[in-house]
């Protein structure tokens, strides 16, 4: 690691380097040991290694702390709202980037103070607004709102992956004969896979963590007793309050492993294009 | 195929920039045209107006007897070769040469075939399965021309196809889409700022600067006889010299006087110039009409003057001179027997029946 331009300030590097993972490994692994310990064991042996692997935790926090039916919710409202964000946001960002004209650039700097918009300032509006709609407490609904909230960023970053790709293309393809909508569809669109599985990363990680929404969207009132609407992070937050009456504490960290297997697997499969996606547009590909 | 004629075409840009001038040409069924001129004088452009990627400011273009101003790109019946090819990334040889047609709604065999024909034509068979990624710079060009001439069109259009291939590539190349012209019979529009692959592959070229149709004719008559100064040094490698002169001479000689040397115009040519005497001009001679004396064809009529030798560049079959007459600058293009060598003077033979003379003001030629 050291053989070529050994320096003092690379020591320095590596040392910051390794704290930094350290503080961020710690904390997983000690959820992940305390996951497969009994209740007593998290209070008495805190750092110690689980005596025996206790994998019921995790069946109780699936069936009977309903992660399960947080996870089904999740992908309900996420699935939708990510492909539909993508295909506005890339249809948008393709004629920003593509085309010329009147009040173009005002659409965009409208796009841009959409980022700049404070989420907590919307959200009594839009309670009354998806309650007017019956959009209210509906997977759809809270899409909707995901998809309006990611949207300004998305079209940001594509945006600058579309202004990348060259010109001539869209032309040949114009004399080749093929419209607008083909020439997006056909030969653009799956010029921008690279930037559409990014901003898809990025979105998906965004939506994921997503909690002032949901709870504010997504209540329970008026389901049958037993039934949840809650997403993921709602659902361990409700865990973790119930921990005051009810503890759970061995279940509650199988609960806090499970929400985060699918970001950490996200990060670990999409790690060079996590990366890729933080240069777009920097390099000409 | 068709005739393409430019009818007082005109292409401002916003912001008062005028990229092409009142162009007026006609292109003949089956030419070979080249539009040649260094950058920004508005040859792509007129390319690309033809093409329907540009709008046409004033003017009308007519593809055959049919206006095209209004009629979209894919209604034209061209087909263009772009110069950064612009190939689909993403679609294997054979799909990016296929698109178009599939567009177009042509039966699956009947792509299949004529992409296989075309493919065969260019010796790119063994590549349809690849992407444009995976393969060479003239490789790339090749399926380039492959997705114009599947389509069949009555124009082809190409704009500096050659310009990203290396030189060797270029000549032979070059070589290839001469061949396909003759081949095909089909109209090409080429654009280049190679004034070699102008004079190599047009049956015509127009030659344009800042927007305006210098000259068009055959490649010939725009070497030996160049409507204007700029033509005169544009067309030709190395290029024509060019001094500034005066017309002097009394009784029926005319004398070119440079200040460096003085020539008199032979009797033949002497008339056109008589009246002319006293005036400022500028003086034309190719470097191939500069002979070592001792080396001097029969038969033409030279005059000789003294140059001072500053480089040679020997070609092997010729020799390029750079040579000096009193702060005036030229190159001969001798024979490689000549005895020149740097720091030297030698006697240097103008051959006088083939000189250009220019007006000062106008720049236009006198013939």
């Amino acid at each position: 690691m050291f053989s070529k331009g050994f320096s003092f300030a690379k020591v320095i590097i590596y040392i910051v380097l390794l704290f930094w993972s350290v503080t961020v490994v710690m904390p997983m692994l000690w959820a992940l040991m305390s996951s497969l310990k009994s209740d007593q064991e998290i209070f008495f042996s805190p750092w110690g290694l689980p005596a025996q692997l206790l994998w019921d935790n995790f069946s109780r926090a699936w069936v009977k702390a309903q992660l399960g039916q947080f996870m089904f919710n999740t992908f309900a409202v996420m699935l939708p709202s990510l492909f539909l964000t993508l295909l506005l946001s890339a249809m948008v960002a393709y004629v920003l980037a593509r085309y010329s004209f009147r009040g173009k650039s005002v659409i965009f700097y409208l796009f841009l103070s959409g980022m700049m918009f404070p989420m907590f300032l919307a959200l009594v509006p839009l309670y009354f607004v998806t309650d007017y709609l019956g959009l209210r407490n509906t997977y759809f609904g809270l899409s909707l709102v995901y998809v309006a909230f990611s949207l300004p960023f998305t079209i940001f970053f594509l945006v600058g992956f579309f202004k990348t790709l060259p010109k001539e293309l869209s032309e040949a393809a114009t004399i080749d004969g093929a419209s607008h909508f083909q020439i997006f569809f056909d030969v653009m669109l799956p010029l921008a896979k690279p930037g559409l599985i990014s901003a898809g990363i990025f979105n998906f990680l965004g939506q994921w963590n997503q909690f002032i929404l949901p709870t504010v969207l997504m209540t329970n009132e008026g389901l049958p007793e037993g039934q949840s609407r809650y997403l993921l992070s709602q659902g361990l937050y409700f865990l973790q309050a119930k921990q005051g009456y009810e503890s759970d504490l061995s279940g509650m960290f199988a609960a806090v492993v499970i929400v985060t297997i699918p970001a950490l697997l996200i990060y670990i499969i999409f790690q060079d294009r996590i990366e890729a996606g933080l240069t777009v547009g920097a390099v000409k590909g | 195929m068709a005739s393409v004629t430019f009818e007082h075409v005109t292409k401002k840009y916003a912001g008062d920039v005028t990229a092409v001038k009142d162009l007026n040409i006609s292109i003949a069924d089956r030419e070979f045209l080249v539009f040649v001129g260094p950058s920004g004088c508005g040859k792509t452009t007129s390319l690309r107006m033809l093409a329907g990627l540009e709008e046409i400011s004033e003017g009308k273009i007519y593809i055959g007897d049919r206006v095209v101003n209004d009629v979209a790109p894919k209604d034209r019946d061209i087909a263009m070769v772009f110069q950064s090819y612009a190939l689909y990334p993403h679609m294997s040889v054979y799909d990016n040469m296929a698109f178009g047609l599939k567009l177009r709604k042509v039966p699956k065999p009947e792509i299949d075939k004529r992409v296989k024909e075309a493919a065969g034509r260019l010796g790119i068979q063994h590549l349809l399965d690849r992407k444009p990624k995976q393969l060479s710079g003239g490789q790339r060009q090749r399926v380039a021309v492959g997705r114009a001439i599947v389509r069949n069109p009555a124009v082809f259009l190409m704009d500096e196809p050659l310009s990203n291939l290396d030189a060797k590539l270029r000549v032979q190349a070059r070589a290839e889409i001469s061949k396909l012209h003759q081949q095909l019979g089909t109209t090409f529009i080429y654009v280049t700022h190679d004034q070699v692959e102008a004079m190599t592959m047009g049956t015509r070229i127009a030659v344009m600067k800042d927007g305006l149709l210098m000259q068009i004719d055959t490649p010939q008559k725009l070497y030996d006889r160049p409507d204007n100064v700029f033509v005169a040094g544009f067309i030709g490698s190395p290029s024509m010299n060019l001094f500034d002169a005066t017309l002097t001479g009394d009784g029926n000689d005319v004398y070119v006087d440079t200040g460096a040397f003085r020539v008199k115009i032979p009797e033949t040519r002497a008339e056109t110039y008589r009246s002319m005497r006293g005036k400022q001009v500028i003086f034309g001679l190719r470097p191939e009409n500069i002979h070592d004396s001792n080396f001097t064809p029969p038969g033409i009529h030279s005059q000789e003057i003294e140059a001072e030798v500053e480089v040679t560049e020997l070609m092997g079959n010729e020799v390029i001179v750079y040579l000096n007459s009193k702060g005036k600058s030229m190159l001969a293009r001798v024979d490689p027997r000549t005895q020149a060598h740097v720091g030297n003077t030698v006697k240097v033979a103008l051959n006088m029946d083939v000189f250009h003379i220019f007006d000062k003001q106008t720049e236009k030629a006198v013939r």
